[in-house]
């Protein structure tokens, strides 16, 4: 006889046999595991603080370039590539400093033994954690270059003209992002593999893009110095032309080492892609040292600056792929 | 299960070797494991991980081959998605509740997105943690922890977990309810496992099979009854003429040793009884004192380590 009525029944165990993924669905799986532990969802206010921040400061050249098209009545359109230039450093400030978060606490955990155990090798582990990072830069820096090409188009007197002239720009920012976004996940990545503190990962990217930039700048740096000639006649001294007397401290090697800037490579095979490099002009007055190391640079070969990209991407990826390979679990 | 005992074994290795540069973590071990709870026993440092890890195919062999339903884990990755590990170390996030956890864990397993929900959920409630599942595990207590350790290893519903010190660090209560627990893994919802443990205890009450291992060796293996009944351990007193005892048990196929005072022979059955009684009267020696003292499984544990 029944006595109970609404009785609670504890179905047991229950096995699963329902469809299973295999190496793709685990890959995908970590994939959104880690967009969402970029962006801090799924957790706490502070989580998300970091990573908002520094979208804003990624996209904030390009917003405020937007805002001053529609309110500036002098403004000029601008060039994408000065807008990468624009945004390089703070592509990699964000990634030196939110990249960490991806790798150093799955291994401070354990957590990422878990992963390893699972239908999926130390290379899919990586490759998921790198192209989700991958996504999400490449978005932010896709962003930023929509605003710019919007401003453009509200600066042009014929917005339609205005696109048909500079459609292909579209293909070679999408591009120019692909290069730059590549670069700034690899190696804040790869740097992140090595220690276990998120912040010694930050500072020592951030370290070594900053302390490389003056040291590069030097060394391929133009001294100028006037030299007046003074003839002295009866006790009288009269000055003579001033002439300018110009050199770099490393003479012909001077356009080498602008490549030691390493947080400037990506930017190289950008300005190649828009050809604006061949716009810098040397003796014009003004040139920032930024243009005067674009310029250098274009008297190297074309392999030099593609191959010193490759090698600076290749090798940290290289180097992050084997420490999970050889890691002791 | 039975398909399991009747076919290939779940586990198995043959020749496997491990050396960690000059260290020889596990060598020349060959093991089959069949379905139940197989306890691995051994004390810190013997190469029970080792053998766990080699299992998964977190380690490559040094040489021998380790096999799991067939397949090499270390080659064939796709083998994994019906197997489960607890490690015996951390290895929970802080920032996630257990039920994401879980349900993310479920997935990297292969199991779609809207029935790892369901899984996660499921397994929480059968591991007690059903109030908390919405809590981020960094407030967790370490029994909490542990269980949500053992539910991240049988989320996806795999044949095989291998659930390495699963007790490490829990209290006496704590190390109770973690085995019950286990046992229940084994024997309601039909899961095999290979339980690892440094405490006789742990392995005698929650076990079907055990394998001793030692210095990266197996030093014995059989069924828990097996090793209760050898164990079985009988002290023979002798006034006088002990090495003609000795003598004469060994004759019988007993393996006589000397402790203490007292002759030591371990008995596989009452009929050796009868074979003591014969060896005392050929040795014409004088007895005192023939007294059981049935063992446990520490006694194996420590002459085998001793």
């Amino acid at each position: 006889m029944s006595q109970a009525q609404g009785e609670i029944y504890d179905l047991g165990y229950q096995h699963y046999d329902g469809p299973r993924g295999g190496r793709f669905q685990a890959v995908w799986s970590l994939w959104i595991n880690g967009f969402r532990t970029i962006l801090g969802l799924g957790r706490g206010a502070r989580a998300k603080i970091l990573p908002v921040l520094m979208s804003l400061v990624v996209i904030a050249p390009s917003a405020v370039f937007l805002v001053m098209s529609a309110i500036v009545p002098i403004a000029q359109p601008a060039s994408h590539a000065e807008f990468y230039e624009a945004i390089s450093l703070l592509l990699l400030l964000f990634s030196a400093i939110i990249a960490p978060e991806l790798l150093i606490p799955d291994r401070r955990n354990g957590v990422t033994t878990l992963y390893l155990v699972r239908p999926l090798t130390s290379f899919d582990y990586v490759l998921a954690r790198w192209s989700a990072f991958l996504g999400v830069v490449l978005v932010l820096t896709l962003i930023a270059q929509v605003l710019v090409l919007i401003a453009n188009l509200l600066l042009a007197e014929m917005p339609w003209d205005y696109l048909q002239e500079n459609w292909l720009d579209i293909p070679r920012f999408v591009l120019a992002g692909v290069v730059i976004t590549v670069f700034v996940t690899t190696i804040p990545l790869a740097v992140a593999a090595f220690t276990e503190r998120r912040a010694y990962a930050a500072a020592f990217v951030i370290a070594a893009f900053v302390i490389t930039t003056p040291m590069s700048a030097l060394l391929s740096m133009e001294w100028c110095q006037w030299s007046t000639t003074y003839t002295v006649r009866n006790g009288e001294v009269s000055e003579g032309d001033s002439v300018e007397e110009c050199g770099r401290i490393t003479g012909d090697y001077a356009k080498w080492f602008t490549l030691l800037d390493v947080g400037r490579a990506p930017m190289h095979l950008i300005n190649l892609m828009f050809d604006d490099a061949e716009d810098f002009d040397l003796v014009d007055d003004g040139v920032d040292a930024e243009d005067e190391a674009a310029a250098l640079v274009t008297e190297l070969p074309l392999a030099v600056p593609i191959a010193w990209y490759a090698f600076l991407v290749l090798g940290p990826g290289c180097l992050l792929l084997w420490r999970y390979r050889s890691m002791k679990i | 299960m039975n398909e399991a005992a009747a076919g290939t074994p779940l586990i198995e290795s043959q020749g496997l070797t491990k050396h960690y540069g000059k260290t020889i973590a596990l060598h020349d071990v060959d093991m089959q494991v069949r379905d139940g709870i197989t306890g691995l026993l051994g004390p810190n440092g013997a190469g029970k991980s080792t053998a766990m890890k080699l299992f998964l195919g977190l380690l490559q062999p040094t040489a021998g081959a380790a096999t799991v339903m067939g397949e090499k884990p270390y080659e064939n990755v796709a083998v994994r998605m019906r197997l489960g590990y607890m490690p015996e170390h951390d290895c929970l996030p802080d920032f996630m509740t257990a039920s994401e956890f879980l349900s993310h864990m479920a997935q990297v397993s292969g199991i779609p997105a809207k029935h790892a929900r369901t899984r996660a959920a499921d397994m929480l409630r059968h591991v007690g943690l059903d109030e908390e599942r919405y809590r981020h595990i960094k407030e967790y207590s370490t029994g909490m922890k542990q269980r949500v350790k053992l539910a991240q290893a049988l989320v996806h519903d795999p044949v095989m977990v291998l659930l390495d010190e699963p007790t490490a660090g829990l209290d006496p209560g704590g190390r109770e309810e973690m085995l019950e627990l286990v046992r229940r893994t084994g024997r309601e919802f039909g899961i095999n496992i290979m339980l690892s443990s440094h405490l006789m205890g742990d392995v005698e009450s929650t076990c079907d099979r055990i394998i001793v291992i030692e210095g990266g060796a197996i030093i014995e293996q059989g069924d828990v009854s097996e090793f209760t009944q050898e164990t079985e351990t009988f002290l023979i007193d002798v006034d006088d003429r002990r090495e003609e005892l000795m003598t004469a048990l060994e004759l019988r196929g007993l393996k006589p040793k000397i402790s203490g005072a007292s002759v030591v022979v371990l008995l596989r059955s009452d009929d050796q009884l009868d074979a003591i009684r014969n060896a005392l009267v050929e040795a014409q020696a004088r007895l005192r004192r023939l007294a059981p003292s049935r063992g446990e499984l520490s006694d194996i544990f420590r002459r085998s380590a001793g």
